[in-house]
């Protein structure tokens, strides 16, 4: 009996474990920089993002300075960190992309700004939030998204999406 | 002739970002975060009163200790004694406190701190802690970017104190004053990046501007420079300074800057 017992927690455990295997990763960020137009700057960029070591590979238009960031299957990397590693390179995100499973946008920290429904397997989200957008973007979007009362907080790890691409 | 192609040529391989990485100026950006830029400057000046050239070797490393706040430290040596001797050192804070940027353009506002040792002989009036005074320099940093130009200008205090050990600041000439600058850097080339690889090449304006403040003696110097970028780490300025006016005592107002920079990204992940 007690080896059964020990059985369902172990079983239980792998299932938990394995919920957190399937938590949704960001599968790509493209990452548009603003504030430089040399090539040495973009390096810095580049260079920062590939500090990390659940990048796969950068791609780098220095001529629009979009970074195409393709992410390991394993990641857990948030928005937030692009925004760091933009900003500790001296620059800033003026457009921030991400390809991720539709399944990761019901997590509590993502809020559509407009309602969608999809039933695709991945979404092209766009990020609104201050700092994820150029500072002219961020103050039309506080406009217009009055009426969304978490948006204007500017909170930590909460997200403000609108879908891009389904 | 020989000499002095050589000389261009080692000033061609000095100083470091773009179009806003002046010669003799600082912009208001700083290195990235946890990047160490080394950057070997040198200079000769033509003698005035004297044959030849006053020669400096200057080595500085550079280090973004956050995105903000960057701290420099560098070494001093010249030919004034006609060998080279390690004259002194001097360590730089600067601080870039406001930044707000757009798609290909920004604004931003640093200020400096820097202090400077040097033993050499008191032979100017001219006010430089870079090499030759002794002394303390603090100051804003107003950069602003647009497109392909870098406008830059800056205003500081200096205050020069004596060369220690064995030369004491002359009681006779004003110990104090007010830098001014302003620069402009051109991206030239390439008219489309196609890759981290291609050479950049960069043209630059800075004009410097020095009055004492007890007398209001003043110079106005102009640098036209050259800039080439390889590989989007390394750096290579050419910049030949020349004075406009000038109403004070200097002994070498005229001469070139050969600056080799290169960035070290990332030494902390």
């Amino acid at each position: 009996m007690k080896n059964i017992n020990t059985l369902k927690i172990i079983v239980a455990l792998l299932l938990i474990v394995n919920a957190t295997n399937v938590k949704a990763q960001i599968i790509k960020a493209e990452i548009r920089a603003t504030g430089l137009t040399c090539s040495m700057c973009s390096n810095a960029i580049n260079k920062q993002l590939k500090t990390l070591t659940q990048v796969v590979n950068v791609e780098t238009d220095l001529n629009t300075n979009t970074f195409t960031v393709t992410l390991s299957k394993d990641n857990d990397l948030t928005p937030n960190v692009f925004k760091e590693k933009v900003e500790k390179a001296g620059f800033f995100i003026g457009s921030l992309i991400i390809t991720v499973p539709t399944i990761m946008t019901n997590s509590s920290a993502y809020v559509f700004v407009e309602k969608e429904n999809t039933n695709t397997e991945e979404l092209q989200i766009k990020i609104l939030d201050k700092g994820y957008v150029t500072d002219k973007e961020y103050k039309k979007l506080l406009k217009s998204l009055k009426k969304i009362e978490t948006y204007s907080l500017n909170k930590e790890g909460d997200y403000h999406i609108k879908i891009i691409k389904i | 002739m020989k000499n002095s192609l050589i000389i261009v040529l080692l000033f061609v391989m000095q100083k470091g970002n773009s179009q806003e990485l002046f010669v003799v100026t600082d912009p208001a950006s700083n290195v990235p975060a946890n990047s160490l830029g080394v950057n070997i400057m040198q200079s000769a000046f033509k003698e005035k009163f004297e044959s030849g050239y006053n020669y400096h070797f200057m080595p500085e490393i550079t280090y973004g200790l956050n995105k903000n706040i960057m701290a420099r430290i560098s070494a001093f040596i010249s030919n004034r004694s006609n060998q080279l001797v390690t004259e002194g050192g001097s360590f730089l804070v600067k601080y870039r406190f406001f930044s707000t940027d757009d798609l290909n353009s920004h604004f931003r506002l640093a200020a400096y701190g820097r202090y400077s040792f040097n033993n050499s002989d008191i032979h100017q009036e001219q006010i430089e802690i870079l090499g030759h005074n002794s002394g303390f320099e603090t100051g804003i940093i107003a950069t602003k970017l647009i497109n392909k130009l870098a406008i830059s200008s800056s205003i500081s205090f200096e205050k020069a104190m004596d060369n220690k050990p064995n030369y004491p600041f002359p009681s006779n000439i004003g110990n104090n004053a007010t830098n001014y600058t302003l620069s402009f850097g051109k991206l030239m080339y390439p008219k489309k990046y196609t890759s981290f690889k291609q050479t950049n090449i960069n043209l630059m304006i800075e004009f410097v501007g020095q009055t004492i403040n007890e007398n209001g003696k003043s110079f106005l110097d102009v640098v036209p420079a050259m800039q080439f970028i390889f590989n989007s780490q390394a750096r290579l300025d050419l910049a030949y300074r020349k004075q406009l006016s000038n109403s004070m005592f200097r002994t070498a107002p005229n001469g070139f800057y050969l600056n080799l920079y290169y960035t070290f990204f990332n030494l902390k992940k």
